[in-house]
Formats: structure tokens, sequence, C-alpha cells
């Protein structure tokens, strides 16, 4: 008969049993981990991507965040948290943890985990990978549950909220600058992604154009007929997004729509600084929350049917661990792995941008403290997973095809001959009749020199749907679909991204004039709003006239804005751990700190001083201006050189100016640490009191 | 048998409420649900509730690059 275990017995056995079973998931990891690092020579199966992944994410949740949440952090769940002490039934609202695990996810996930990577992949799928696995263990899911811990000590305050009172006055000012710097790049930026993957494709401009009147339409819906009833009103809109999709192709195929909606990138960028400006001052009800909705429900099923695709097809992957280009010469960017596959991942690994939702919305929904570690950094893990993801799409096609749609003309040639010439020579085989064909297959009149990260990731995205369901046929459909996925809520992030820009604006107006903070006065609306659409916007234009294709320069300069604003969060966290006499464990968040760092300090110094006109903007600039001096420019093109000089220097001196704000909120930093080290000050930690939960365990 | 299906119904209405709750389809009941218990405030109608909402989600970073 079986034996009965004695209590004692039983818990020894449980407790053998887990360490064989976590044990086991460590050997998979490892074992998957080294098959594609040592892998030479035949493709490798993308199986092994997800393995590693997983297995790591897995052991980094339980060994990882289980110390940082008993050790360093010391979750307290008798302790009641701003949604119980505050409830209100609007910002604070008490949520389970799935459900708010889902609304952070959705909130942090956007464009940048899945163009940075594709975008890396230009060093071979190791680096790139490794960095997403590695970096989000280390320090992105640290970022993002250390700050969601201090905001949700101190009933949901902002990192620059946090920033003014635990390091200093101008701590505060500088995290303040920071955010509308990063968020003026990155809106420039992700336009950018957008206007070429849309420029001379009626398909794709006639299908995220008609996504306007779909939301305008819910808007209207939601507002008048069924107020609220955000799921019926999303179902309605994404059905109406899905015909769209397969209505472009009509449009792509009738001569006279077609032309009607092949626009030029410069066309494009007006159209978008127009919808920009719209968006920010029209009421919110009307157009920017209805297509956030549709974006967020699109969002997730693409993600979701992306990941099961890889599940079911199993791609090979074509590209190198390493290509040539890990000597900085590549044609997507140039510089070395070190600093700039780093800056390039940026969002995948580490995103500064996830500190600002961290103690943004939350962690006044949060029930428990607990609740952090699994909110905090479960989902960071989850978002890194999706870089993982991109990368595999990117890097199952040919690395011939992958180069061809990457690389500006400038650097390749821009006849589909030339083209493929260049990379051909560079080892990466590919012909002008495959490219011909692939962009007629997708439905497209070309697929090159479209860098940026979407037209290739919808192109990998595409093969892998099409090889589960529709087969070549549907080929066209699942590529226009995956440019509307990305393109959707690239624009969510450009209204949303340009709507709170305004609100900063109008508050740092407000300061000067009285009535400029106003948020309801109209000529302040109006006014705030053309300035940061025409910042974003003078970004966004100097990226499409780049002869480089504008994201050789611009995507760099995201990745270091973005970055550094990751430094504030860890300077500011690390300020707190100090201060609530954590000074063992310190290394948690100082490293990554420390790291984040010396890449941003790297890559700025090479962005700006570089003697390598390809990398240093100043180097370009002035290798631009000798060549005017020296007469090789023709004279009608004088004008649009010497503003492409204006440009490459206005990139120098922003640069320089996002280096200088990390340096002096580190210098405030070393200043406060020292005081409480050198026990001159009292650390005075500004936490919310503590008060007991009068919920029962259970809730 | 008739207890597995009990158990489905009840997963599929926890993820039905898990849906609502999630893309704000139900905020409104739990707001009124909140000002149920907080008795003597004046309570807002659907269309005012959606509106107000949205104006204070979009007026700080919700959606991330």
């Amino acid at each position: 008969m079986f034996h009965e275990f004695a209590p004692g017995e039983e818990i020894i056995l449980k407790r053998l049993l887990q360490i064989v079973a976590w044990t086991g998931v460590a050997a998979l990891g490892a074992v998957a981990l080294s098959t594609i690092a040592l892998h030479r020579g035949e493709p490798i199966n993308a199986t092994w991507f997800v393995l590693a992944a997983v297995c790591c994410y897995l052991v980094a949740y339980r060994l990882y965040s289980a110390f940082i949440a008993a050790k360093v952090l010391a979750l307290d769940n008798t302790r009641a948290t701003p949604s119980e002490r505050r409830e209100d039934g609007r910002d604070f609202v008490p949520t389970n943890k799935w459900v708010l695990f889902g609304h952070h996810f959705a909130a942090i996930a956007g464009p940048g985990p899945l163009v940075g990577p594709t975008l890396a992949a230009q060093f071979g799928y190791l680096p790139g990978t490794l960095w997403l696995i590695a970096g989000a263990a280390f320090a992105g899911c640290v970022q993002d549950f250390v700050i969601l811990f201090c905001s949700i000590r101190r009933d949901g305050k902002t990192l620059g909220e946090m920033a003014r009172e635990e390091v200093s006055e101008r701590g505060g000012l500088v995290a303040h600058l920071a955010v509308l710097a990063i968020m003026i790049i990155l809106l420039g930026v992700v336009a950018l992604v957008i206007v070429n993957a849309l420029k001379s494709s009626p398909w794709a401009t006639f299908t995220l154009a008609m996504t306007i009147p779909i939301a305008l339409l819910l808007g209207v819906y939601l507002r008048y007929l069924r107020p609220g009833r955000v799921l019926e009103a999303s179902l309605i809109g994404v059905a109406l997004v899905l015909f769209v999709v397969v209505a472009g192709q009509w449009v792509a195929d009738s001569p006279a729509w077609a032309k009607a909606f092949t626009m030029s990138g410069i066309t494009l960028v007006f159209a978008i600084i127009a919808y920009g400006f719209a968006a920010s001052a029209l009421p919110v009800w009307l157009l920017l929350a209805p297509r956030d909705y549709l974006s967020a429900f699109i969002k997730a099923g693409a993600i979701f049917s992306l990941a099961a695709g890889i599940l079911l097809v199993r791609p090979q992957v074509l590209m190198p661990p390493l290509t040539r280009f890990v000597d900085g010469t590549g044609p997507v960017f140039a510089g070395k792995i070190f600093p700039f596959c780093f800056i390039t991942i940026a969002c995948g690994a580490i995103s500064g941008f996830h500190s600002l939702i961290s103690s943004g919305t939350t962690p006044k929904m949060i029930q428990r403290e607990g609740h952090a570690r699994f909110i905090g950094y479960g989902a960071m893990l989850l978002e890194s997973f999706v870089g993982v993801m991109a990368m595999v799409a990117a890097c199952a096609m040919t690395p011939g095809v992958y180069f061809a749609i990457n690389s500006p003309a400038s650097i390749v040639g821009a006849t589909p001959a030339a083209a493929a010439a260049t990379i051909s020579s560079w080892g990466y085989p590919v012909t002008a009749d495959t490219m011909t064909g692939l962009a007629h297959a997708v439905g497209e009149q070309t697929l090159l020199n479209r860098a940026g990260g979407a037209p290739s990731l919808a192109v990998g995205m595409a093969q892998i749907f099409s090889s589960t369901i529709g087969g070549d046929r549907l080929l066209s459909i699942w590529y226009h679909f995956a440019i509307m996925f990305e393109a959707l809520f690239i624009l969510t992030v450009l209204d949303a991204g340009t709507r709170v820009g305004r609100f900063m604006i109008q508050e740092l107006g407000g300061r000067i004039w009285k009535p400029l903070g106003r948020m309801n006065w109209m000529p302040s609306i109006l006014l705030s709003s053309a300035i940061i659409v025409g910042a974003w916007g003078y970004f966004l234009y100097q990226g499409v006239v780049d002869p480089l294709g504008g994201i050789n320069s611009l995507w760099p300069l995201f990745g270091i804005s973005n970055q550094l604003l990751a430094a504030v969060a860890l300077v500011v966290a690390t300020t707190i751990l100090l201060k609530m006499g954590k000074l063992k464990w310190i290394w948690v968040t100082l490293l990554p700190m420390m790291w984040l760092v010396i890449i941003t300090m790297t890559a700025s110094y090479q962005k700006i001083f570089s003697a390598n006109a390809r990398i240093g903007f100043l180097a370009q600039a002035n290798a631009l201006a000798a060549q005017i001096a020296a007469g090789k420019v023709a004279a009608e093109k004088v004008a649009e050189a010497q503003r492409n000089i204006f440009n490459l220097r206005l990139d120098a001196v922003v640069t320089a100016v996002l280096a200088v704000m990390i340096l002096v909120l580190l210098v405030e930093a070393l200043m406060q640490w020292y005081a409480i080290l050198a026990r001159t000050r009292e650390p005075a930690l500004r936490e919310t009191p503590y008060v007991a939960t009068q919920w029962a365990e259970g809730d | 048998m008739r207890e597995a299906g009990r158990q489905f119904q009840i997963v599929l209405r926890s993820l039905w409420r898990g849906l609502r709750q999630w893309c704000g389809d139900s905020a409104y009941e739990t707001y009124l649900a909140c000002m149920k218990r907080r008795q003597g405030r004046e309570v807002l109608s659907p269309a005012e509730f959606y509106v107000e909402q949205l104006n204070r989600k979009y007026s700080r970073p919700n959606r991330c690059c």
C-alpha cells in the first residue's frame, strides 16, 4: 500500500520537488542559451530563442524578483495601499492583480520593443537577444518594480515629484525637463517610423487614414449613444479596422484611388503633424480615447498571434549570430555593439518611460504591496519577450532581404539592381528580382529603403502568419495587417504623447504667465499644442529630408534620451534605497544605473565628437561644409546641404543638453548620498506613514 | 461532469469580468459602487463620468514608447 507521509516529511518532499523542477528549468535555459550563443553554420530554429527567453524569465522571476521583494524592498502586505486608503472610484480603484497586470502591460508596451530589436538585428541575432534577456532581468524589470514600490509608498506620486522630494529641488526640475525632452524626440522618431512605412504605399496609407473616421465614429458612440460601453464599441471598431485592411487592396488596385493615397514622405509629414495638432486640441473623447481603445485590443491580439505563430511555425532563424557590422560600419545605423546595440534595443530591455507609468496610474490601483512584484517585474519580462519575438521575426527572413529593406539609398544605391549588388557584395546574397517579387507579393511597389523597422518586421510577421493561415495568397493581407497594427499604436503613442506634452508646456508656461497654465483656456491650448507639435514635427521633418534616411541619426538620439530617463529613475530609486537604510543591497539599482550612465555617456560622446562622419554629428556637418567649400555640391543642392548641416549641429546640441542634464542630477544625488553616508544629514524619507490594511488576507 | 461544467462557468465569468475591468467597460459600475459606500455625495451620470475619467487619464503619461 501507499506510504503515508508525516506532515514534516511532506513539506521536505514538496521542497525537494520544487528544487528539482527549478533546477530543470535553469538547466534547460542554460542549454538553450548556449545553443543560440555557440551555434554556427546552419540556420537555427526559433524554438531555442523562445526556450532560452522563457526559462531565463522564470528563473529571474522566481529568484531575483523574490530576493528584491523580500530583502531589498521588504514588501509588506499588512500595509494599506493608496487604493485602499484613498479609494474614490476614479483614480484610486483597488484592482485585481491579473487585471492590473494587463492594464500595466498595455500601458508599457509600445512600438519600441518591436522597432529596437529589428534595427539591432543588423549586428546579428546574438547581441540583441542576450541584452533583451539580461537587460530586462537585471535592469528593466528592477527599475519598473522599484519605482512602482516607491510610488505606492508615496500615494502614487510621479517620478518628477519623487525626484524633487527625495533628491533635490533641482533634481525634480531636471526630471521634468528630461521627460519633456524625451517626449519630443520620441514622438518625432516614432512618427518617422510611420512615414517610412506609409510613403508610396496607397494600401497602408488608406488603411491608416480610415482609422481616423472609425475612431471619430466610436468617439460619438461612446460619448452620446452608449456612454462608456467600451467593449462593444471596441469590437465594432476592430471589425471595421479589419475590413479597411482588406479594403486597402481594392484602393491599391484602382488607379484613381491609388493615386489619391500615394503620398510622398513630405506630404505624410504634414498630414501627421496636422493629425497630432488636432488630437491634442480636440476633446479627448472624440479622437484620442477611441483610438486608444482600438489600439489596445489590436495590440493584444497581434502580440498574442505573433507568439502563437512563432510557436506553431517554429521558423528557422537565417540571420547569423554575428554579422560583419559588429565593427560599426552597419548600413541601418552606424556604431559598434558597445554602446549602440544597448542604445538601439532600449525599451525591450529597459525603458525610462516605464518609470512614468510605474509612478502614474498603476500605484493608485494596486491592492497589495506584494502584487508589485508580479506587476512591476512580471510585466516588463513580458515586454522583453515581445522584443525577443520581434528579433525572431526580423531574423527569420533572409539577411539580404533584411538589409535591402532597412538600408538607406545613399548607402546601397537607389535602384533594386544597385542595392542588390551592394548588399550581395557584403556577403548577404539577394537579387533585384527577389526584392521586386517580394514587394509585389506583399502588395507594395517597393520595399527598398524603408528603414525604421516597421516594414521589415511586417514582412517577418506576414511570413510567419501566412505559414499558419492562408499561405502566399494571404501574404499581402498579413503584411498590411502588421503595418496597420504597428502604425495604429504608434499613432496612439503620438496623440497621447502630444497631449501630455501640451499639458507639460502649459504647466511650464503657467509659471511665466498665469493664464497660460489654465488647461481649458483655448488660446493656451492652441499655443501649447502648436509648440509641442512644432517641436517633434521639426525632428520628423529633419528625419525625412536626411540623406541617410533619418533613422541613422534619430533612433540613437531617441535611445539615448530614453536610457537617460531610465538613469534618472534609477538615481531616484538608489537614493530612496539609501535613505531606507538598505546600503547592503544598494547594488540592485546602483549597478544598472552605472551601466546606463556609462552607455549613454559613451554614446553621447561618440554621437557628438566621433571623427567618423557616419557616427559623429559634428564630423558629418564639417564634412558637408567642406564639400560645399570645395565646390563639390551642385548649386541647387547647396541650400539643402546647409539645412542638413544646421540639423546635424542641432542634434549635437540636443545630445549635449541631455548628457548635461543627467550629469547635473548625478552630482545632486552624489551630494545627497555623501551627506547621508557621512551622517551630516538625517536621511529624511518622504514615505506615507504606515496604516494597517482593513482587508482580509484573501481580498 | 456537472461540477466540471460549473467550474468552467466560473472561469468564464471571471474572464469576462476581468476583460471588462481591463478595458474600462465596467468603470462606471465600480464608481457607482464606491459612491454608494460614501453616501451623500453627488453622483455623476454615465456620460459625465466617462468624459471626466478620460480627461484625467489622458492628462498624464499613459502610453509608452
